[in-house]
């Protein structure tokens, strides 16, 4: 039985537009998934459905009665629930409180009886705990009850979204994002997990993730958004066949990304290969970091960090999340202070000087999530670089290396897509004509068609004399363009060394990120990655640990059973994955 | 978090304290103490709209000359009884409350702030002060109340202060047992929930428009409620405490003592009306052969350094971080409750 309906909706916000006209069927049961690069509309409708959003154009239908001009609240009240993709939970109230909110949206109960404590509001308060209670259980959060929502870490707080959710006792839940920012043992959980709470709860879903691995194991059945329209729909197999999917979400493809190093080089002229080994002659030393230390409050993230970048040299740091490599670049920067250590730009030493300061001397950072200013035009964002050189700066320059933000210039930066927006960003940056730039991040939650646009812009900026000094999670992009790079562990550099041969002994990486980075283990994962051909083709899996997502525990634990057997890390790593695979 | 018997205890007990405090000082002294109490329904009026649901008011003060206006009207013009003009009072409160509450379900912020500061800027000006209403204020000279009664005992501000205070004391332990009791149930986590996350609020089944305009009407109740006992206090109203200022100073202090706490109005009443008063009264004199003179000027000069370093020392207000600094001790005193909370 179809339960949500969605028929031809389209929006518009201003000028743009959308959602062009998407139908949508629910069934009963059932979890949906909507996927699609970004800016494709797929909040756009969540929106819509929940209530935030009036469609221009087209209806939706719940249950068959039609949902316009129904308010949010009463929505709720039918049975939409949905989670947020930028957590909204009530932060200053506790988990249980977070939970038994929804659940009083009915009952016999009322602002004064509440005030005055009658029975009929005791009884509801009751019950409405230990419901909060059952649900917290069910999603394995029985220790946080009395946690203030606020203080939890986000993946914490992305399933506490998850049981307000249920707590309404809804009929469908929207789950927008619900993996963002987690690792990929708790993205393997929350599938489980979400499988559960559909027969648990008797709740139908309509998901949203960039996890395709989610997506893909989850759904019945798979929506496909693009540019505000359904490109295609079906099983997850046939979305995955599907070839228009792919040209769109997955860009050219994986296979295209390993072989654009042999075949590109005369388009862009700057693929790795076309070039011999030392890109650029490297220059006089920019920048040089000596045993740099520092953290938040009582915690130390980063100890001992030694790094040089040279001249128009591109570097890449790359290390499993939490390694300290964004804590690096923000103690380069300023943007924290150092707790010690030196660190020296173009020969003068700019250790604890003010972010501006350092800005002003020719080193940008382009900060995790960009730093950008939404409610600001593409135009005035970019002006803003003229305030870093002191005086005014043709804006020219960078609307020539991007031609897409000429034809936003005037548009909010807010509501550009996030490629647009990582654009913007660097553009703002390379305008102000820095030495050296430090990118954390780029390619975070972009699709990775525009992710190859970012890294040739990477080539770019090294043709312009400015080095780049990287902190990236596509380890296999970053090292594609990176002349040398730094492999972070636990808080400091265990591994340095030429792009190239990264590359080429990809044991190197996997040895460093799978356990230490020791020879013995290496020529062991290099003749297991040998034997089943490129490894990166071969083993997404494998590639999806590689580009950093194991989180400690795993590794510890593999490094243990590793040690017991008497066998290298990487090895084993692999056979569990061929295991995991039948 | 103690239980509904325990609260209501504690209100008992505060009120029989309370109660005997000012018996025995002097006049002047009792006058503060009611004043404090009449300003204590501002800040609580408040501690609900702000504390609890996040919106932003500078026009409490408005509420409570409403109040105070209604209440003068019924008893001097009207030669009503008292109770009538405090029920009439706090319905023309209210009834503004929701008015100033419509533009609320639009704005946010500072936006609010500057509305409510205009009604508050307006009411002063062109209400409390413009002869078209002197049918609602009495005229520049306002409402003299010598003669009211309550249920027919004739009752006379200079005699019966503090029966006055007393009154206003149970109305005011009571509102607060109410106010803490909304802040643990369902109505005052929605509240709550509209200033955590409007969005996340609505797609969870509040009711935006009736929980913001709920929180509004029963804010200028309470302020109202303060407010129309205010010509029984002093025996007259007249535009003056009820002036733009006053709102502002009522936002100040509200914030200083802690905005999300129902005791932070008892301390703010407090101080509100009884430093200025100390300082004007003793506030001047010889210390070491040099004259000196501390004047009312002082006081809104001394809020206003306490409030910066209230936000750098105290940022969740002296009440707030007060009781921050107390958890360890009344973590011993709740252990055992929690103990027994948790399930098998």
């Amino acid at each position: 039985m179809t339960m949500l309906r969605v028929r031809d909706v389209g929006v518009k916000f201003g000028g743009l537009t959308a959602l062009h006209s998407v139908s949508l069927d629910l069934n009963r049961g059932e979890i949906l998934g909507l996927i699609g690069p970004n800016g494709a509309g797929k909040t756009t409708l969540f929106n819509c459905i929940s209530g935030l959003v009036q469609p221009t154009s087209g209806s939706i239908f719940f249950e068959g009665r039609s949902l316009r001009f129904v308010p949010p609240h009463e929505r709720a009240r039918r049975g939409i629930a949905r989670t947020f993709q930028n957590l909204q939970l009530w932060e200053s109230m506790t988990v249980l409180e977070n939970l038994e909110l929804p659940m009083d949206a009915v009952g016999k109960r009322n602002t004064f009886s509440d005030a005055l404590g009658l029975p009929m509001s005791h009884y509801a308060e009751r019950s409405a705990r230990e419901r909060a209670r059952a649900i917290l259980h069910v999603l394995d959060l029985d220790g946080f009850g009395s946690r203030l929502a606020g203080d939890l870490p986000a993946g914490i707080q992305r399933r506490v979204e998850l049981g307000r959710a249920l707590a309404m006792r809804p009929k469908l839940v929207l789950l927008d994002e619900p993996a963002a920012g987690l690792d990929a043992s708790e993205t393997e959980k929350l599938a489980g997990l979400l499988r559960k709470v559909r027969d648990r709860f008797h709740v139908s879903m309509l998901l949203v993730d960039h996890d395709m691995s989610l997506v893909m194991k989850v759904c019945d059945y798979i929506y496909v958004l693009d540019f505000g329209q359904v490109l295609a729909r079906g099983r997850a197999a046939e979305v995955r066949a599907d070839r228009k999917v792919i040209a769109a979400y997955l860009g050219e493809a994986t296979p295209e990304l390993a072989e654009s190093t042999e075949e590109e080089p005369s388009v862009t002229n700057s693929s790795p290969e076309s070039l011999p080994a030392p890109r650029t002659e490297p220059g006089e030393v920019l920048l040089e970091v000596t045993g740099l230390a520092a953290g938040y409050g009582h915690l130390e993230v980063i100890r001992d960090v030694n790094l040089t970048v040279r001249a128009g040299e591109v570097v890449a740091c790359i290390g499993a999340n939490g390694a300290g490599k964004t804590t690096t670049l923000r103690a380069i920067s300023g943007v924290i202070h150092a707790r010690s250590g030196r660190v020296t730009f173009g020969g003068r030493n700019i250790t604890g000087a003010s972010p501006e300061r350092i800005a002003r001397v020719g080193l940008a950072h382009i900060p995790e999530g960009r730093g950008l200013f939404p409610n600001m035009s593409v135009e005035d964002t970019l002006r803003l670089a003229s305030d870093t050189t002191g005086h005014r700066v043709p804006l020219t320059a960078a609307y020539d290396t991007f031609p897409r933000l000429r034809q936003r210039r005037h548009q909010a930066v807010g509501t550009l897509s996030g490629g647009e927006q990582q654009m913007v960003a660097m553009a703002r940056a390379v305008l102000a004509k820095p030495r050296l730039l430090m990118i954390d991040e780029m390619s975070q939650g972009l699709a990775p068609t525009i992710v190859r646009q970012l890294f040739r812009m990477i080539d770019v900026f090294r043709g312009q004399g400015i080095a780049v000094l990287l902190v990236e999670q596509f380890v296999e992009s970053a090292l594609q363009v990176a002349d040398r790079a730094y492999i972070f562990e636990h808080g400091t550099i265990a591994h340095e060394a030429p792009a190239e041969e990264l590359r080429r002994d990809r044991a190197v990486i996997s040895g460093a990120y799978l356990g230490t980075a020791a020879p013995v283990e290496s020529t062991a994962i290099e003749v297991a990655a040998n034997g089943s051909g490129n490894g990166h083709k071969k083993h997404p899996e494998l590639m999806e640990i590689l580009s950093m997502r194991v989180p400690p525990e795993v590794k510890r634990a593999l490094e243990e059973r590793a040690e017991k057997e008497g066998r290298p890390v990487g090895a084993l790593a692999l056979e569990l994955l061929e295991e995991v695979k039948r | 978090m103690p239980g509904h018997a325990f609260r209501f205890l504690i209100a008992i007990v505060a009120f029989a304290v309370l109660a005997r405090l000012p018996v025995g000082l002097d006049a002047a002294f009792q006058f503060d103490a009611a004043l404090a109490l009449i300003w204590g329904f501002g800040i609580l009026s408040l501690v609900l709209l702000t504390g609890y649901a996040g919106q932003v008011s500078l026009c409490q003060a408005t509420f409570a000359g409403v109040g105070a206006y209604g209440a003068g009207m019924v008893v001097a013009s009207l030669h009503g009884g008292y109770l009538l003009g405090i029920v009439v009072g706090v319905l023309f409160a209210t009834v503004l409350g929701v008015l100033v509450g419509l533009p609320a379900l639009r704005l946010h912020g500072i936006t609010l702030a500057i509305v409510t500061l205009g009604i508050a800027l307006v009411f002063d000006k062109y209400v409390f002060q413009d002869h078209l209403f002197d049918w609602f204020t009495g005229g520049t000279g306002g409402w003299q109340v010598t003669t009211a009664s309550i249920l027919g005992i004739p009752v006379d501000s200079s005699k019966h202060l503090l029966a006055a205070y007393d009154v206003l004391l149970a109305l005011f332990c009571a509102c607060a047992v109410l106010m803490v009791n909304l802040h643990q149930s369902g109505a005052g986590r929605r509240l709550r929930a509209i200033r955590d996350s409007e969005v996340a609020a609505s797609t969870m089944g509040v009711n935006l428009t009736r929980y913001k305009l709920l929180a509004f009407a029963l804010s200028a109740g309470m302020a109202g409620l303060g407010g129309s006992f205010y010509p029984l206090v002093t025996g007259s109203v007249s535009p003056q405490p009820f002036w733009v200022f006053t709102s502002l100073q009522l936002a100040a202090i509200g914030v200083l003592m802690g905005i999300r706490y129902v005791p932070a109005a008892a301390l703010g009443g407090l101080f509100m009306a009884v430093v200025p008063d100390v300082l004007t009264r003793y506030g001047h004199g010889t210390f070491m052969g040099r004259a000196y003179d501390i004047s009312y000027d002082w006081f809104q000069l001394g809020v206003g350094v306490l409030l910066v370093l209230q936000l750098i020392l105290l940022p969740d207000g002296v009440w707030g971080d007060l009781r921050a600094r107390t958890a360890p001790l009344s973590a011993l005193f709740r252990a055992r409750r929690l103990k027994e909370v948790k399930p098998a």
